[in-house]
């Protein structure tokens, strides 16, 4: 599929996404029907992907859909596109139920990001994050490999520094500096 | 930048907000940069921006078909709809049963016709299914397409511990679009992705893979059924 042809595609279902969680904030339960047959599949498989149990991800995916219901308000001015939106929200929920397994304290909510309002949401940003999310792969590919999969460990499953040092038996503060340097990396491949 | 030297200010923001966006914090730490979005937009603007560029790695997982009961248990939880036999079959008529609710049927039905044969109404939607069944006949699986959503459900047979059923989409001259794993049991109902086009040379496929679907994007299992959609 040609990259113009593909970011048009990507363009419609962004605002009918858009428009979907704009009627679901006015409780228009048909919008909300219709945005769970357009979006449940994905988020549940970033919840499963993290939780790694099916009946705690569909559980959890219930709570998603009950957050979305609620939040969906918040959602304009938030200034993410909408399956970032969405998928911020699966993410945060499957890794509270993860670290709260883990009888550790709660992380901090990085959904309170998604819920405080952007100063300056430009239509610019849409077509640039679209170039970024094509660039995100090669650039990953382009970290080392333990690296990459450290960043894909966090993000898909939820990993902690704790994990990580685990994993690679070194100190926590050790991989963090690491971690911390692969993230810098792979902003300024992708932003570049 | 190597890896001794010592990251700037902006470089150690930067960190922050990526560490935020993936929940990598915690403690006092996490207090005070939940505490900075309020204060700081340029950092909340960070944090976003990290939001936005790894959901593209969240983009990329093979969706993940849910029980259709974790619809209705969202609907209930929210007071959408009653449980399942909630009410009181034995209760007394509701008020569409009686007169008015006859009327009310009749305006309904009218309003139905008038939208259905007025010459602006969008045509009804054209209908398609595939029975997917195995050759052994151990398994079942039927998936129904009225315009863009397609309802798939689980009729027999069903994964092994361990492995997944992957959908796949066949179009002529294209190649295989995953359209996710399905549940384990019950049925489902899903959108299908723009640039797939309901039509009667299109078919649908289910593959055996690993638990969570194919890790490569392509089949990698064997296929144990294929099915042509047929006009409704």
């Amino acid at each position: 599929m040609q990259a113009r042809e593909f970011d048009a595609l990507t363009d419609t279902r962004r605002t009918e996404l858009e428009q979907l969680i704009s009627r679901t904030a006015l409780g228009d339960r048909e919008a909300f029907d219709a945005l769970y047959a357009a979006t449940s599949a994905k988020l549940h498989a970033v919840v499963l992907s993290i939780l790694k149990d099916r009946p705690e991800a569909e559980e959890a995916l219930q709570d998603v859909y009950v957050r979305i219901w609620k939040g969906a308000s918040r959602y304009a001015s938030n200034g993410l596109s909408p399956m970032t939106w969405l998928i911020t929200i699966a993410r945060n929920r499957a890794i509270d139920r993860l670290r709260a397994r883990a009888s550790r304290p709660a992380t901090a909510p990085a959904e309170a990001a998604s819920t405080i309002a952007a100063t300056a949401p430009t239509p610019e940003a849409a077509t640039i994050h679209a170039q970024e999310r094509r660039l995100l792969d090669e650039c990953l590919a382009q970290l080392a490999d333990t690296q990459a999969g450290a960043v894909r460990a966090v993000y898909l499953e939820g990993a902690s520094y704790a994990d990580l040092a685990q994993q690679e038996g070194k100190p926590i503060n050790t991989v963090r500096s690491w971690l911390r340097r692969s993230l810098l990396r792979l902003k300024d491949c992708v932003s570049q | 930048m190597t890896d001794d030297t010592p990251l700037t200010a902006q470089q150690e923001d930067e960190a922050l907000a990526a560490e935020l966006a993936l929940g990598l914090l915690d403690g006092p730490e996490a207090e005070a940069a939940v505490a900075r979005l309020s204060t700081d937009p340029e950092f909340a603007a960070a944090v976003r921006e990290w939001q936005e560029r790894l959901a593209g790695l969240a983009e990329g997982l093979t969706p993940v078909m849910a029980p259709a009961r974790a619809r209705q248990y969202i609907r209930e939880r929210l007071g959408h709809a009653d449980a399942p036999l909630a009410t009181d079959p034995t209760e007394g008529a509701s008020w569409w049963r009686g007169p008015i609710g006859v009327i009310a049927g009749f305006f309904a039905a009218a309003a139905i016709a008038f939208v259905l044969f007025s010459p602006d109404a969008p045509l009804p939607q054209q209908g398609y299914r595939a029975e997917l069944a195995s050759d052994a006949g151990d398994m079942a699986v039927e998936a129904i397409l009225r315009g863009r959503e397609m309802r798939i459900a689980m009729q027999s047979g069903s994964p092994a511990e361990g492995r997944d059923w992957e959908v796949w989409w066949l179009a002529e001259g294209s190649d295989p679009v995953s359209l996710g794993v399905l549940p384990r049991e019950g049925d489902m109902t899903m959108m299908l992705p723009e640039g797939l086009e309901p039509s009667q040379g299109a078919r649908i496929a289910l593959s055996d893979e690993p638990e969570g679907g194919s890790p490569t994007g392509q089949a990698t299992g064997p296929v144990i059924a294929v099915a042509n959609l047929t006009d409704m």
